[in-house]
């Protein structure tokens, strides 16, 4: 790669963010992004033994509702993959379960979101169940996608080129994404993604800037982005790692 | 039945916010619109989670 490698945020959140790459082919972007949505190991629960379950209902639908839940995923190297964390809850109509009402038996796996109905309970009712927490990956299920909508555009470049003939009524021009103006990077939506808003009355060309990549990156609470990122990039270069190893002499 | 816990199609959370949503939009007069604005459910098939659901346990709890 000629163009030097850097990385730089234009929003920043935790769950949330968007942030430019240089210096990366497509494909290695493309890497990073089915890395983060696949390849990503998260905690969620896997087996559930019910004690009591007299809700509306059945057993293996509320047991893909608490599969569904974000836990929080500890640090790298506290679990390994075949760990398991117990959770447990126990609710008595009428009332709602909520995902808070989980109780862990690890303080490093909660609950991300406290406020998910699992199920509504009627008078007499009760739920009382016991959840095996394990750590896996986006490709063997869903529930472990730790990064959810992860995507990337081309960074582009707009240049004012001329005027607008004064009586002619110019179109919108639609762009979404990131823009480079002068070397400031600006989100579309600050100007409702039409350039006309922008440059009023002038001509602007767009051009994709070879080899920049504006991600969009949001995750289900199991982590931050910065985290999610970064082990997305770990899990490829583990990846490399193994295949250098395997065609080794 | 009950209310998804996250969309069918990216997987964010949704499941979280319908309680409010129903509140607010259904029960409620405030457009549904401004609602999951708020509630900064952004993508469409987010949106269509909340918006095309309805809740079945009343109906189907005396059967039980
Ligand atoms: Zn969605």
């Amino acid at each position: 790669m000629t163009e030097e490698y850097d990385v730089e945020f234009v929003e920043r959140e935790d769950r949330e963010a968007r942030f430019l790459v240089r210096g990366v082919t497509p494909a290695f972007a493309n890497g990073i992004r089915r890395a983060m949505i696949a390849d990503v190991p998260t905690m969620a629960i896997d087996t559930v033994r019910f004690v009591e379950n007299s809700s509306v209902m059945f057993d293996e639908q509320l047991a893909l509702r608490l599969g569904l839940v974000p836990l929080t995923t500890p640090p790298v190297g506290e679990f390994v993959e075949d760990d398991t964390v117990t959770l447990s809850i126990d609710v008595e109509g009428p009332a709602t379960a909520y995902s808070g009402n989980l109780v862990s038996s690890d303080s490093l796996v909660q609950p991300a979101d406290e406020n998910v109905p699992i199920i509504d309970l009627k008078d007499g009712q009760r739920l009382e169940a016991e959840a095996e927490v394990v750590l896996d990956r986006g490709k063997n299920h869903a529930k472990h996608q730790g990064g959810v909508a992860v995507g990337y555009r081309h960074l582009q470049r707009v240049e004012v080129v001329g005027d607008v003939p004064e009586f002619e009524e110019p179109d919108e021009r639609i762009v979404r994404g990131v823009i480079e103006d002068d070397g400031e990077l600006v989100p579309t939506s600050e100007f409702d993604h039409d350039l006309t808003n922008r440059y009023p009355d002038q001509e602007v060309a767009i051009e994709d800037v070879p080899n920049a990549f504006v991600f969009h990156v949001e995750t289900d609470g199991s982590f931050t982005v910065e985290e999610l990122v970064t082990r997305a990039a770990e899990t490829i270069e583990a990846r490399a790692t193994e295949l250098e190893e395997a065609v080794q002499l | 039945m009950m209310v998804p816990v996250r969309c069918f199609t990216c997987g964010t959370v949704v499941g979280e916010h319908w309680e409010e949503f129903d509140e607010r939009a259904n029960e409620g007069e405030e457009d549904p619109k401004e609602v999951l604005d708020e509630l900064g459910v952004e993508r469409y098939c987010c949106r269509r989670m909340l918006v095309s659901h309805t809740d079945l346990v009343d109906v189907v709890s005396p059967y039980q």
